[in-house]
């Protein structure tokens, strides 16, 4: 008699059929809904091909004066993100010592502060922009204001999770010694993770590279703004320029976060 | 030993000062480095020349607009449970696409399937570029290309996302030993035979939870896409507000943010089930 013997333990294998079940009918439900059609796709792809051929390469440089308006754009684009990640950064430091259980003096408003995070953080980067544009108006502020929302919020959950998984016995122990509130902090809390929030600081620094230059493009000024202006009027070659730009910048920040991640670890 | 007695710190130890508790070198490279932060950050508000007075005094109308939007208005209930699930789709869509796509390149990107330097190293640094522009630039770019419809908003997503995974499925594949490769190479298979029968299923979970992550950040991502100009919610969302018809603009943010947080709990649950 022979049966076969399975390669895969029979929970994995059922495991992966419902994977590919669930897969499927995500496919086909998304597909129905949105009309989608890869084949349209491909069929213009020649228009994509000659897009790329003739408007977009060779990149083109804007005349002398506008170049400076580039340089001002990136420096703009550089600061936001600086600036407000570096003011969430503290401000979330001290939310987050209410909102871990273990470490803050009211455990019982913990649930509130992380709900509060929750709810400021589930709400995109650029919905926030919107709303602050149309209470606040136009202009770089309201973007740092929408790029400090966010990533508070974004950096209240990563150091609540940092704490939590660091400092539980440290805590504990202090505890037991009697040690205050702020001995707590300063003694268990920062020494054990400081690590863990400068890499949190510095991912969240690489997002707001980025998420600064989106919110440029609705208006909140900046290299985002100077490259919407550009595609709004057809100058697509300047504007391969200034994706090149904003390319160079993303991976020179990336390179910098990179080196000082090494530099802190050893 | 006399030599190493005379340095300072025994010295210090034996006139019955403090002994060091942290390592020196590590508070040196830390205190550099907050005040490098600081520094830059002091210089970058500056940099901005932004009005703080005016924005602070203007800040009160924030709570009003939140007034304004917490009045949802069911008007126009329908466009929005419509352009939403647009949203949904498109994200999954793109995130399917960009899986089959980030997996082929993936395998092309990884150091150890192909076992060809030059073209790994010739797949990772072109996706590094794609992936340092951010998406709605992407997105726009396709709009040029093909028009408006789901079709740029999927491929323009697309671009991003794939790199993303390309990236992460490549590590991922780079983390199984190379015995295991070897050994069925040994048995005559070939290099796709391998992959699929020994990368793929070892890298399964690590697939699953990069899709679980990448999900959150496409549906966020693709609800801010209608702002610059392609469909779905964030157009909905910009339009309203651009139209003074706050209920409607209130009614979308909230499903925006309960479908963003349903993702996120469902991503948690998972989670808890593959570990």
């Amino acid at each position: 008699m022979r049966t076969r013997i399975l390669l895969v333990p029979k929970k994995t294998r059922r495991m992966y059929t419902a994977f590919i079940a669930v897969i499927i009918a995500l496919f086909v439900i998304s597909t129905l809904s949105t009309d989608f059609d890869a084949f349209t796709l491909i069929g213009k792809s020649n228009a994509i091909w000659q897009f790329i051929s003739e408007d977009f390469i060779p990149p083109k440089l804007p005349s002398e004066s506008k170049v400076y308006d580039i340089f001002e754009g990136v420096l703009v684009t550089l600061a936001l993100a600086m600036s407000s990640t570096t003011l969430a950064a503290i401000l979330a430091f001290f939310t987050a010592l209410f909102g871990s259980e273990q470490v803050s003096p009211y455990p019982f408003a913990a649930r509130f502060v992380r709900s509060f995070a929750t709810f400021l953080r589930n709400i995109p980067t650029l919905v926030w922009a919107f709303i602050l544009f149309s209470s606040l108006g136009i202009g770089t502020g309201v973007g740092f204001a929408a790029l400090l929302i966010t990533s508070y919020a974004f950096m209240c959950r990563a150091f609540i999770e940092t704490m939590e998984d660091v400092s539980d016995d440290c805590c504990e122990s202090l505890m037991a010694v009697g040690a205050s509130f702020p001995q707590r902090v300063f003694q268990a809390i920062v020494p054990s993770c400081v690590i863990g929030f400068i890499s949190w600081y510095l991912y969240c620094l690489e997002v707001n590279i980025r998420a600064s230059t989106i919110v440029g493009m609705v208006g909140g000024g900046g290299i985002g703004l100077v490259l919407f202006s550009y595609i709004k009027t057809f100058q697509y070659g300047i504007s391969c320029s200034i994706i090149m730009v904003i390319a160079v910048m993303v991976i020179a920040v990336d390179q910098i976060t990179g080196a000082i991640r090494r530099e802190l670890s050893k | 030993m006399k030599e190493l007695l005379m340095r300072p710190q025994y010295l210090m130890n034996r006139s019955g000062q403090k002994i060091a508790i942290r390592a020196k070198d590590r508070g040196h490279t830390l205190m550099l480095f907050f005040a490098g932060v600081i520094i830059l950050s002091i210089l970058s508000f500056c940099c901005l020349g932004v009005n703080w007075g005016r924005l602070a005094s203007r800040s009160p109308q924030i709570l009003e607009v939140f007034w304004k939007l917490g009045h949802i208005s069911l008007d126009q209930a329908d466009l929005v449970f419509v352009s939403l699930f647009e949203t949904i789709s498109i994200a999954v869509l793109s995130l399917l696409y960009s899986l089959l796509l980030g997996i082929v390149f993936g395998m092309f990107a990884a150091r150890n399937v192909f076992g060809i330097p030059a073209l790994s190293v010739f797949v990772q640094s072109f996706f590094s570029f794609l992936r340092a522009v951010p998406t709605p630039i992407w997105v726009l770019l396709m709009l040029v290309c093909i028009g408006i419809g789901p079709e740029a908003g999927v491929a323009g997503l697309c671009v991003h996302t794939t790199a993303f995974f390309t990236k992460s499925f490549a590590q991922s594949f780079e983390e199984i030993p190379d015995e295991t490769l070897e050994a069925i190479e040994a048995t005559g298979a070939g290099k796709v035979i391998v992959f699929m029968n020994a990368v793929l299923p070892a890298a399964f979970s690590q697939i699953v939870a990069w899709c679980g992550m990448r999900l959150e950040v496409n549906f966020s991502e693709c609800a801010i896409l209608g702002m610059v100009g392609a469909g779905g919610i964030g157009f909905v969302i910009a339009n309203s507000i651009q139209g003074y018809d706050f209920g409607t603009a209130g009614l979308a943010i909230l499903l925006v943010f309960l479908t963003a947080f349903l993702i996120e709990r469902m991503f948690i649950a998972v989670k808890r089930i593959f570990k």
